[in-house]
């Protein structure tokens, strides 16, 4: 009977391990949710080499999104704001096509998502949060998301959700490919072009890969109609550019050890698209981003320790007519170090701590440099005590400057109840706290930085299930997750006397429903992929101090009761046909509740081919066309955006 | 948080009811060499209301004296069925005719008054911030044109509503008023005050004043009383008042002024109101309203009201004042005070309420 435990345990603990390598991963994952046995499957695996856990690994009852290197197939071009808003139900900010685009995840702000790359949070320090179209996609070859808080497996900012970017070779299949690559340009409306270069080399003991893309528009789209005068109204002021660079190396040192570094520079060059009505100052805003990491990870199969270290500098500078030049330069230095051990097979711990160190020369911030630190140390656990219960239990305890946050631990738990022929059900929770340290422009921005800030704190749950019906032809996912979270001291810049300043204004809830289902349809030579979700989102001031005067009660602003994204993919015979629908529900535009932007449909559509030209080489022409009912819409607010427009691409691709 | 100063005792209150009420009496009509402006009737209040920068969602609200409601919220956009612009600054009456200055849609705009529908546009201004006519033919525009560098004033034809004349004045000119024959500039990032004939709009001089001067009204005896923010230099660890704000006094025709200091540093003061019968000066100051008449001799250090006031106004005809509170976030409310500084009512408007326009 021990015995039967443990090598089911074991069993569950590999299975896990695998699905954690990505092999089982769809479009929408249900996190962890138990596979079906397949001990064929391991007895295939290539030469024993133990793989190192996965952060996801101790996120035990948190839903996930992945949009894997399928997913993102028609997006290589483009930036992650394209892609989240085209396949996911996420609403993100967007001022415009190429211009800031920031991320809602539950509601909250884009203060409250941190986007990691390899592990390392890249959210501008100044700003806290990212700006999702200066990320292109082809610098990463998969989009993690993971709604909800879990501040201690992911640390400062986890408090709407996590985004993980992920650039370096991960699973078997990136070992001992040989020598490949991909060359792409696209041709669009309102003088889109891209461009797109890859190449890579694998063996069995290196493997290396590089791109470039390329970005321009000149967006000089037409909006609203005529104007009194009967002219034709053409946005001004939009035009970018942006380039991107990525090399990832990765060493494998003998066979536990393995070295890897990853170089990833952005530079845009853009415009910044002024409101409808207002001013053209010919802003002008200069992003660039330089980002080095290396590490070291040796595994074992009872240890595994690692250590990396993550080098960043983001440069924004900012020029209007009226204002002039205003530069900001952030660079940040990080390390994290941490242990595994891999208690029991069914039994892991990990143990780690994090240093930052941020030396900002940011104009606003007066002539010296500022400079701070920040540290963490993590304990995070993973038990199955049943081969189809999983538990995990995390704790980090962050050091910032001033005031402390506090303890925040994250609980998960899933269950896979019926796991009955081609049924499998589980049902998942998880409670967790979390904690956003303010900002450099929170603290130090002059007039108004708020040294004495608190940090953010949230504390939520969520519960769901998820089910998988399989056939050999066929996979449904399904899941279902509620949640609910508070978060406290959550932070509002307010007017002043004479400047604005940011302050711990009040507490704000978020909760709501979220629903995806997954289909996988492979009849023969025809292959489809459908994908629908639905997100309620519900997210309220429920107390502030006395200097905060927003009502209780109500929707906060730009935050979409009900959004709904759906798509398709089909293939057949080298012929791929693509659509995405979304529906984005009406946005409040002030805290009373009372402006609001009408919710809109957004159908983009795409049709390709793919010939194969020599027995290494393949052409896809693919022809995309957004905006199809040529919807005359505004996502925030006061920002046109494009109606029907198209845009063509060729990719060449060898091996 | 926003500190108070700790002068909330009732036995303050009284002093400051009992100055006020000596100030008042000091400014009686009868001993008075230069009788005040005859009395005012008004019906309507324009609250301007700011909206968020960049979102091209200001408007003005009309609040009915006699119903004591807001009769309509965004009056331009339901007169004329579009939006007004972004960031409404100021609006000035003129002959039946509203002057409204949208800073970030680069615009004037003129309505009439009736029906509040759309007139006329001056266009292609540069920043512009505040409006004052010399005449029913003549109006004056402030413009930052850069933060920076020297602003200037043009000139309006008001027939035509064509720029006639550009004329160069110091950094960051905001409010101005026309005394006489003349019109006075504060030029907010520096410490003067320009001063322009209306008759040949050629610069006359400037006149040094108190750092960053803000606002500006003219008494019942043509002084023109200047208000300035002061000065704060950044250093690497700390922010340091290189000076305090000032309240400066002009005699017309002289290019000098004599300047008093505000008691505390802690603060900005700003939004110089004066009421109608242009003897009581009030400005919003350390989270509070404080008021002075124009013969008393130290600058008050007890606020009349303690709210802070994103704007503030006085309507010339009881000399209620109107307080506007501001949060940039939510539709934002305005609270009406009698004189003794005693709230009266609130009323909701639009977003970031900054001055009224009593007619």
């Amino acid at each position: 009977m021990v015995l039967q435990t443990y090598f089911a345990g074991r069993l569950a603990a590999r299975l896990a391990l695998l699905g954690s390598l990505g092999l089982l991963a769809g479009a929408v994952r249900p996190a962890k949710a138990q596979a079906p046995t397949d001990t064929l499957r391991l007895r295939q695996l290539p030469t024993v080499r133990v793989a190192g856990l996965r952060p996801t690994r101790f996120a035990v009852g948190s839903r996930q999104l992945v949009l894997d290197s399928l997913a993102l197939n028609n997006y290589r071009t483009g930036t992650l704001a394209d892609a989240l808003g085209a396949r996911t139900a996420i609403y993100l900010k967007n001022y415009g096509p190429g211009q800031l685009s920031s991320i809602s995840l539950r509601g909250t702000s884009a203060r409250h998502t941190a986007v990691l790359w390899n592990g390392f949070n890249i959210n501008l320090p100044s700003l806290g949060e990212a700006d999702f179209a200066l990320l292109p996609v082809n610098g990463t070859t998969q989009i993690e998301v993971q709604p909800g808080p879990a501040g201690a497996t992911y640390g400062n900012g986890a408090v709407g959700g996590t985004v993980q970017l992920s650039a370096a070779p991960t699973g078997p299949a990136d070992w001992g490919r040989g020598w490949h690559g991909t060359v792409q340009g696209d041709y669009g409306s309102f003088g889109l072009g891209a461009g797109l270069a890859t190449a890579g080399f694998s063996n069995q003991k290196i493997a290396l890969r590089t791109s470039f893309n390329y970005r321009r528009a000149d967006n000089d789209f037409p909006y609203g109609g005529r104007d009194g005068q009967g002219q034709v109204q053409r946005q001004e002021n939009a035009a970018f550019r942006q380039t991107s660079f990525s090399q990832d190396a990765t060493l494998r040192l003998g066979q536990r050890g393995e070295l890897s570094a990853a170089i990833w520079l952005t530079d845009a060059d853009r415009q910044i698209q002024p409101g409808l009505g207002t001013n053209n100052t010919n802003a002008l805003e200069r992003d660039q981003s330089r980002r080095l990491t290396a590490g070291y990870r040796r595994v074992s199969t009872r240890n595994e320790w690692a250590v990396r270290t993550a080098w960043f500098e983001d440069v924004i500078n900012y020029r209007d007519d009226l204002s002039g030049l205003s530069e900001s330069t952030v660079r940040t230095s990080q390390a994290q170090a941490e242990h595994t051990w891999r208690l029991a097979p069914n039994a892991s711990v990990r143990v780690g701590a994090e240093a930052q160190h941020f030396a900002a020369q940011v104009d606003g911030y007066g002539a010296a440099p500022r400079t701070e630190n920040r540290y963490s140390g993590f304990l995070l656990l993973r038990y199955d005590p049943r081969p189809r219960l999983q538990l995990s239990l995390n704790l980090r305890q962050a050091v910032l400057p001033g005031r402390q946050p506090p303890l925040t631990p994250t609980a998960g738990a899933e269950w896979l109840v019926l796991a009955a022929g081609r049924h499998a059900l589980s049902l998942k929770g998880n409670a967790s706290r979390s904690y956003r340290a303010p900002t450099l422009n929170e603290r130090y921005w002059r007039p108004g930085g708020n040294p004495d800030l608190l940090p953010e704190e949230s504390f939520g749950y969520e519960g769901g299930l998820a089910h998988t019906f399989k056939t050999t032809v066929l996979t449904l996912q399904t899941e279902l997750t509620g949640y609910q979270q508070l978060i406290d001291n959550w932070v509002q810049w307010t007017p002043g006397a004479s400047y604005w300043s940011p302050r711990n204004l009040r507490q704000v809830r978020a909760r709501g429903l979220e629903a995806s289902s997954t289909l996988g349809w492979q009849p023969g030579a025809y292959r489809l992929m459908a994908r629908g979700s639905y997100a309620f989102t519900s997210t309220e001031k429920t107390q502030g101090t006395a200097a905060d005067a927003d009502p209780v009660g109500r929707q906060l602003p730009f935050v979409p009761r009900h959004t709904v994204a759906l798509s398709t993919d089909h293939a057949w015979r080298g012929w791929q046909l693509g659509s995405t629908l979304t529906y984005t529900g009406y946005r409040y535009t002030d805290a009373s509740a009372t402006a609001f932007l009408p919710g809109y449909l957004l159908l983009n559509a795409s049709v390709g081919r793919t010939l194969a030209l020599a027995p290494a080489w393949q052409l896809l022409v693919l022809a995309q066309g957004y905006n199809l009912t040529n919807n005359d819409y505004q996502n925030y607010r006061n920002r046109a955006l494009p109606g029907r427009n198209a845009s063509l691409s060729l990719r060449l691709l060898w091996r | 948080m926003k500190s108070f100063s700790a002068f909330a005792s009732l036995p303050g209150r009284l002093l400051l009811g009992s100055a006020a009420a000596l100030s008042l009496l000091a400014c009686d009509p009868s001993n008075d060499p230069t009788p005040g402006p005859p009395p005012v009737v008004t019906n309507s209040v324009f609250v301007i209301n700011e909206g968020n920068y960049g979102s091209a969602n200001a408007d003005i609200s009309l609040f009915s004296k006699a119903s004591g409601t807001v009769t309509s919220k965004a009056l331009y956009a339901s007169a004329n069925g579009k939006a007004l612009g972004d960031v409404a600054q100021s609006m000035v009456v003129r002959d039946s005719l509203g002057y409204i200055v949208l800073n970030n849609s680069n615009k004037l705009e003129v309505v009439s008054l009736a029906k509040f529908s759309s007139k006329a546009r001056i266009e292609n201004l540069k920043f512009p911030r505040y409006f004052a006519a010399a005449s029913s033919d003549k109006g004056y525009v402030t413009e930052t044109v850069a933060y920076g560098s020297n602003g200037q004033v043009s000139v309006i034809d008001l027939k035509s509503n064509k720029v006639l004349k550009q004329i160069a004045v110091g950094v960051q000119p905001e409010k101005l008023a026309v005394v006489g024959a003349r019109l006075y500039v504060t030029n907010n990032g520096s410490n003067t005050v320009t001063v322009i004939n209306t008759g040949t709009d050629v610069v006359e001089g400037t006149i040094t004043v108190g750092d960053g001067p803000n606002s500006i009204v003219a008494d019942r005896n043509g002084r023109v009383w200047v208000l300035s923010s002061g000065k704060i230099v950044y250093t690497p660890t700390t922010a340091t008042r290189l000076s305090k704000g000032s309240l400066s006094q002009i005699v017309p025709g002289q290019l000098t002024a004599t300047t008093r200091e505000m008691p505390s540093d802690q603060s900005s003061p700003g939004n110089l109101t004066i009421n109608g019968s242009l003897d009581q000066l009030y400005y919003t100051y350390q989270g509070g309203v404080y008021t002075l008449g124009l013969t008393e001799a130290t600058l008050p250090t007890k606020p009349l009201i303690r709210r802070d006031f994103y704007g503030l106004g006085v309507d010339p005809q009881d000399g209620t004042i109107y307080g506007g509170l501001a949060s940039f976030t939510a539709d934002d409310k305005v609270i009406r005070y009698r004189t003794t500084g005693a709230a009266i009512d609130s009323f909701t408007v639009g977003i970031g309420p900054n001055g009224f326009v009593f007619y």
